[in-house]
């Protein structure tokens, strides 16, 4: 029996159609890759620098949630913030999902998944601007720390969750325009992993404002 | 019922089910090698424990000064 006639599945099948990658492709796709980790790696610290912001001005505060006009501000809502995490982190997997399918080259699949995790993402998105409008009522940006971190902090992680889902929605394009193939699909892996870095930046942030 | 009650129990499930699949994406791509596949598996790695996190906030383990 002929090697050909040896069915591979899974990452044997994409390691197989990489031996095909003519090097220029894999040196430029290498090179490409390691500058996108070298970004996620600086969005980390621009992150980590507000991040850092926010426990030193909570750890600092003699009492937290901070009094305002001799208030004391309220907790934000974890339920509904439990509930908007998991959908976030539900895009995180069908993100996944997508990836793999395109792999495999089921780009029917790939277009399903990639638009449930457009979908999920605009999701978040919603549910973020009614937990703003219920957080508004009581704590503003300007009128405490508490409010200040939690709008820079999670405002930030909204515009890239918003940056996100339009790069997704042009790489979904793209992908049905033959830009990428079986074997050359960079864009799609750089997509991935930006989303899942957004969702892994949001377990930092679940944790900070809503469950310490 | 109250509202915060269904967000939990959809939070609860949803974290169930997400952190099950995380994990399993995970498994398959353990052996997967390069530098892209690493950083995937951090990422679902750490996705996963966002995952029990808002499960044990959906319980009232976690953030329970919140409510």
């Amino acid at each position: 029996m002929g090697a050909a006639a040896v069915q591979l599945t899974g990452h044997e099948a994409v390691a197989a159609r990489y031996r095909d990658v003519d090097p220029v492709y894999g040196e430029t796709r290498d090179i490409r890759l390691l500058g996108f980790v070298f970004f996620l790696i600086a969005d980390c610290i621009l992150f980590s620098s507000f991040i850092f912001a926010y426990v030193y001005l909570r750890t600092s505060a003699p009492t937290w949630p901070p009094f305002v006009n001799g208030h004391q501000l309220p907790w934000f809502d974890t339920s509904f913030a439990a509930m908007n995490s998991v959908v976030l982190f539900g895009s995180g997997v069908t993100m996944h999902f997508a990836l793999e399918n395109w792999k495999n080259l089921n780009k029917r699949k790939f277009n399903l998944w990639l638009i449930a995790t457009i979908v999920l993402g605009i999701g978040f998105l919603l549910g973020q601007a009614h937990e703003y409008s219920i957080v508004n009522l009581t704590t503003t940006w300007q009128g405490s720390s508490m409010g200040a971190s939690f709008f820079t902090l999670t405002g930030l992680h909204g515009f890239h969750v918003f940056v996100g889902v339009i790069y997704l929605t042009i790489l979904g394009i793209q992908a049905n325009r033959g830009v990428y193939t079986g074997s050359k699909y960079f864009g799609l892996t750089a997509g991935t992993l930006y989303w899942h870095f957004v969702d892994v930046i949001w377990v930092a942030l679940f944790f900070l404002f809503y469950l310490w | 019922m109250t509202e915060a009650y269904i967000e939990r129990g959809i939070a609860f499930v949803g974290a169930i089910v997400v952190a099950i699949t995380a994990v399993v994406q995970l498994k398959n791509e353990w052996a997967a090698r390069g530098l892209d596949a690493d950083v995937t598996k951090l990422l679902l790695g750490l996705m996963a424990f966002g995952c029990v996190l808002a499960l044990l906030a959906a319980v009232n383990v976690l953030g329970v000064h919140h409510s």
